[in-house]
């Protein structure tokens, strides 16, 4: 399975540089499609994007990618925010919250 | 189930009493597994808390390096051999088992290659881009990481979640029904119990006036 990377040009440049072949570039415009696109194909096994352009999304958009397990989205350059919102919903105790 | 439901008999009852001590070993079982889950989950989520860490840090690092080798070298150059590259790193995802529940386990075949083999000149590009290649590869192992641990803790806690919603279903839904149910059957068993015994009585009184 091959990894993938989203983003702005500048973002997927340094993908690039490691290695990455599957690249989806995106502006603000058209993240959306794109992001539904790369997360419909089959032989991505990783996905990773930008926690920043993950906070323009529409809710119900974000919460899909980050439920996402095939492929795994994993945002980088951004905070805790949703897995902190999932565990509060799972365990019913902000875990996170606590070693602030 | 409504208790007006059940029809008063015997053999319902029976089936209602067999029912209720299934759902309470159920129950029970069910419990287990969500403390299980969350015993698991709490490791798990301590790592997952590093992982972030170490990515938000190698993103951060690799971002600085990348930004000093285009001011250096101009962009131009960083995607010239940002293109050139040859190797592209794959990963495998196999699985393994927590507690009956599948987890993928990622394996990552990101071979660095030398400097020689990558694709790009050695003396056309300059240690800039070398070392932000470098930085962007190891952020991307610490990625792969990272995957794993986050799609084990979303199934978790997506899992968690159900078994925890099951628990309380049992709990406060299902086992109370079942014993009202009982409850029910049982009275009406003993209420009509009582109805026969003062028939009989009835009748044998009647008999006995008959008689003489």
């Amino acid at each position: 399975m091959d990894i993938a990377v989203i983003g702005s040009e500048e973002f997927v440049l340094g993908f690039r540089l490691a290695g990455l072949r599957r690249v989806y570039v995106a502006d603000a415009a058209n993240y959306r499609e794109r992001i539904l696109e790369a997360m419909a194909e089959p032989s991505i096994g990783i996905l990773a994007v930008d926690g920043k352009d993950l906070e323009n999304l529409p809710h119900n958009i974000r919460q899909r990618v980050m439920d996402s397990i095939q492929p795994v989205v994993v945002p980088v350059g951004s905070d805790e925010s949703d897995l902190r919102e999932k565990v509060k919903r799972a365990i019913g105790v902000d875990l996170y919250k606590t070693e602030e | 189930m409504s208790v007006h439901e059940v029809t008063p008999t015997r053999s319902v009852l029976l089936d209602l009493k067999r029912r209720i001590k299934l759902s309470k070993s159920g129950y029970k079982i069910m419990k287990m597994k969500r403390d299980g889950l969350i015993i698991e989950f709490f490791e798990i989520m301590e790592k997952a808390k590093k992982m972030r860490e170490s990515v938000t840090s190698d993103y951060e690092l690799a971002m600085e390096k990348i930004t000093v080798a285009m001011a250096v070298e101009g962009e131009i150059a960083v995607k010239s051999a940002a293109y050139a590259l040859k190797t592209e790193p794959t990963v495998v995802v196999g699985s393994k088992s927590i507690m009956g529940m599948m987890v993928p386990k990622v394996e990552a075949d990101l071979s660095r290659s030398s400097i020689l083999t990558k694709g790009y000149g050695v003396i056309s590009t300059s240690a800039y881009i070398e070392e932000a290649s470098k930085a962007f590869e190891k952020l991307l192992e610490t990625l792969v990481r990272a995957a794993e641990i986050e799609t084990t803790m979303k199934r978790l806690l997506d899992e968690i979640e159900k078994t925890k919603r099951r628990v309380n279903a049992l709990e406060f839904k299902v086992i109370p029904e079942l014993e009202e149910a009982e409850a029910f059957v049982e009275f009406r068993l003993e209420e009509m119990e009582r109805e026969n015994t003062i028939r009989l009585k009835h009748l044998k009184r009647k008999g006995e006036a008959a008689a003489e």
